[in-house]
């Protein structure tokens, strides 16, 4: 009983606290440029431009994907099988380019596979109640084992179109494709969560769902919408991915989904829903590019880009344990 | 642990001079907040002594202390005229004095007989655990307070009724001097209440003092002796029952008088039928309801726990299903059932449970009362933002709803403030029919009474409002007709003018 006025008194404080820094944006921020500065001295080449474009580069993918999830996850639901997806999509794609040589009709054989994949994952867990880790890790599984059945072996490339290969190594102006068709996810992903009433129906959801379905807002729809996002954004990234590796591999994306999951709990959205955002998954998906490629340029163990960010994600998420324990008081 | 706490004190005579326990300048702080600040606190032996006060007002942290769960920052404890040093549970215990919480602090994977005896089983031979001890004497602390749980039940599947009495031969066992019952009545039945009343007046008729936390005024005044009042962490008041009078004490309670609970100011209602439902059943509850609601009337739907109040509310807006019945809403039939077609033809609830289903508690205040109405400040799917704070702007001073801003998380307002933010949620979004499901449990006495005239103005702006209340004074200060439920049937609907308590509860029970 006490509680509820404690803090109450104690409220407006971490509102302010909140403004100014409690966003665990702010300490990403400068986990973000302390590693930058760290490697930079330790390697000079960090700041290369060849470099800097490698590491957008090697963000493209993850963000990608991370956009859709980041509003999956802040509808209080996740998506563990975009890695087995992504695998299978670029096998799709390259195959439907081989025999259509058409990029157009490639690409969307890709979202659609892809999409099918989101809104397959949606009916599971809107319609049959199935929890959507369980759901799938289920997904996942089929998807693992049925890229095998659809391919033993890697799609090469048959048709040799340059539209297809310019999506992963080409360029607009000086920055790569990918890295365009990232920034104009992520943009549109943003402005939803942001500024429209989508958006603020998602954060709803994930933040109390009975209340939305009160509310009369067909909640199921939204998180059926988050899914099939997150797929087509799988999508996306597959063809990317395959036109950079040059061939759809059936094992590519292997521990893809724990990048992409772990880049948007540490940019702080929360696994519980309701509470996230964008530009944290974009501070997330930068660390965990950064630690990548420090580690590459400085020569140490490749195991290492494992295990480091694993240790990252429980550092961040214990240091915002902490501030809200401070602001709290 | 020995024989004789079976009849200890029996035939020493209860000596009322001196206090069972006194708590003297109690102060306790936590960040940001004084809790207490000097607080008094006499118990006398034999004596029922109430401690009232609103949420907040310190009663908790009070009792707490006395347990061991919150160390006292100042003051002295003594217990007949000795000071006691009380650091942890266990010390409150050992010194005498047992409270039992709100929220039962049993285990319920064992029988009634191991829990009483948790801190100390009886061994016999070779150390070995005396279960026929056990049995017995349990069996023997039931037959003193004159009320019988079989020793050997799982504690578990013990309604919250009987494992309060578990805890209360408990409290025997271990001797103690004084019982706190944290507001004991919440989740019990009418008949529940009086046998705990029989068996609390037995502990007092032992020597026993009992303090009895409650902030339910008719409770108050049938069973304690003496009430000490609490606001916001400063002892108000400490009298006799005889000397109070409800508004002296509502007075203590919340600082300022109450001109009347019961505001009525809306007129006398339409004949327009807003809300018809016929024949409604579901699949666990319900069986054949009907009844109609008219535009600008309070219809209270009574009943006693589990008569189905809340699933006729949840079915009734479309969030549960319904197997079979109609339900329309100005003519209009829901359907199909689902809540996004009642709240188009302006059905919504009020739920019971604010947490759960009503708050998006880590979001903030304005985005909790717009959720309905959003569709309202969208342009082209983008929200107008100004336009929307502005609107629960206004909300917020028509209501007076206490808030720091309107971005402060909803989960840190006090409950009547919660509630009436839940409220504007369905105003800004316009409803023929509101249901309400008791729209002010967890709610305090002086919040109360903003919320009844908040019930009272819808109804006066035109809304059929349906209110399901389990409190008798809620129900006959706001309703215009009554309907009383029993077992998911309905089995009378009355106006408030023929209505009678009695009338009521004899329908109730069926």
């Amino acid at each position: 009983m006490e509680m509820s006025e404690l803090t109450q008194s104690s409220a407006p404080r971490r509102f302010l606290g909140g403004q100014l820094l409690g966003s665990s944006q702010l300490v990403l921020g400068i986990i973000l440029a302390v590693l930058c500065i760290a490697i930079s001295i330790a390697a000079p080449q960090f700041y290369s431009e060849a470099n800097i474009i490698a590491i957008l580069r090697q963000c493209a993918l993850v963000l990608i994907v991370a956009s859709g999830m980041t509003m999956l996850i802040i509808t209080a639901e996740v998506d563990l099988s975009v890695g087995a997806s992504l695998a299978f999509v670029g096998c799709i794609g390259m195959a439907v380019l081989n025999s259509t040589h058409s990029l157009a009709l490639g690409m969307l054989a890709a979202l659609a596979f892809a999409g099918g994949v989101g809104l397959f994952n949606g009916l599971v867990v809107t319609r049959l109640k199935v929890n959507s880790l369980i759901a799938t890790i289920g997904t996942m599984m089929m998807l693992q084992g049925g890229v095998y059945l659809f391919t033993r072996e890697a799609v090469q490339n048959h048709h040799r179109l340059i539209s297809f290969t310019d999506l992963g190594a080409g360029y607009i102006g000086a920055i790569p494709l990918p890295v365009v068709i990232a920034v104009v996810i992520f943009a549109i992903a943003a402005v939803t969560l942001r500024f429209t009433t989508l958006g603020r129906y998602l954060y709803a959801v994930g933040a109390n769902e009975r209340a939305v379905r009160l509310s009369g807002v067909r909640s199921e729809r939204l998180k059926l919408f988050a899914f099939v996002v997150t797929g087509l954004c799988v999508g996306v990234a597959g063809m990317i991915l395959s036109s950079l590796m040059n061939a759809g591999q059936p094992t590519a994306g292997r521990g893809f989904e724990l990048t992409v999951i772990a880049a948007v709990i540490l940019g702080g959205t929360s696994l519980l829903g309701g509470r996230g955002s964008l530009f944290g998954t974009l501070l997330g998906v930068l660390v965990m590019k950064v630690i990548d490629n420090g580690i590459i340029i400085l020569g140490w163990n490749q195991d290492l880009q494992m295990v480091v960010p694993g240790v990252v994600i429980i550092l961040a998420t214990y240091l915002d344990i902490i501030r809200n324990r401070a602001n709290v008081g | 642990m020995s024989v004789d706490f079976l009849h200890p004190g029996e035939g020493t005579a209860v000596d009322t001079g001196v206090p069972a326990l006194e708590m003297r300048g109690i102060d306790k702080r936590f960040p940001g907040v004084v809790a207490l600040d000097n607080v008094d606190l006499t118990l006398e032996p034999g004596k029922i002594h109430a401690l009232m006060g609103e949420n907040g007002a310190g009663k908790s942290t009070l009792i707490k202390i006395m347990a061991g769960v919150y160390g006292k920052d100042a003051g002295t404890i003594r217990m007949r005229g000795r000071e006691l040093d009380i650091k942890s549970p266990r010390d409150s215990l050992k010194e005498g004095i047992k409270v039992v919480f709100q929220e039962i602090a049993l285990i319920s994977e064992f029988t009634v007989a191991e829990n009483i005896f948790l801190e100390g089983y009886p061994t016999g031979k070779g150390g070995s655990i005396d279960w026929r001890k056990i049995r017995a004497d349990s069996a023997a602390l039931f037959n003193r307070i004159g009320f019988n749980v079989d020793p050997a039940a799982r504690t578990g599947s013990l309604p919250v009724s009987q494992q309060q009495m578990v805890e209360i031969a408990r409290a025997l066992a271990h001797e103690a001097r004084v019982v706190v019952m944290d507001e004991p009545t919440s989740s019990l039945t009418p008949n529940e209440i009086s046998l705990l009343f029989t068996v609390i007046r037995r502990l007092a008729a032992l020597g026993i003092a009992v303090l009895y936390v409650s902030h339910k005024l008719d409770e108050v005044f049938e069973i304690a002796d003496t009430v000490t009042v609490l606001r916001d962490g400063r002892h108000v008041s400490t009298r006799p029952i005889g000397e109070h009078t409800n508004d002296t004490l509502i007075q203590d309670m919340i600082g300022r008088r109450i001109e009347s609970l019961f505001p009525r100011k809306r007129g006398t209602p339409g004949s327009k039928v807003a809300l018809s439902v016929q024949g409604l059943s579901t699949a666990k509850k319900l069986k054949d309801v009907s009844f109609e609601a008219n535009a600008g009337e309070v219809l209270g739907f009574f009943g006693l726990m589990g008569a189905g109040r809340t699933e006729l509310a949840k079915a009734i807006v479309g969030f549960d299903p319904i197997t079979s019945g109609t339900i329309s809403v100005d003519g209009r039939g829901l359907l199909p059932h689902d809540t996004h077609t009642g709240v188009r033809l302006g059905i919504g609830l009020l739920t019971e449970d604010r947490k759960s289903e009503g708050l998006m508690g880590e979001l903030p205040v304005y985005q909790n009362a717009s959720l309905a109405s959003l569709g309202a400040f969208a342009r082209m799917g983008f929200i107008d933002k100004a336009g929307e704070r502005k609107a629960v702007q206004d909300y917020v001073d028509r209501f007076r709803i206490k808030t720091p801003s309107l971005f402060q998380q909803i989960k840190n307002l006090s409950g009547g403030n919660q509630q009436k933010v839940l409220i504007s949620r369905w105003l800004m979004r316009g409803l023929k029919v509101i249901v309400v499901d008791e729209p002010t449990r967890g709610i305090d006495v002086g919040a109360k009474s903003e919320i009844f005239a908040l019930i009272d103005r819808l109804a006066g702006e035109g809304l059929a409002v349906v209110m399901m209340t389990s409190e008798m004074p809620e129900l006959l200060g706001l309703a215009d007709r009554i309907a009383v439920m029993c077992e998911g049937r309905l089995t009378a609907i009355m106006s408030r003018d023929d209505a009678t308590q009695e009338k009521i509860l004899n329908a109730a029970i069926g």
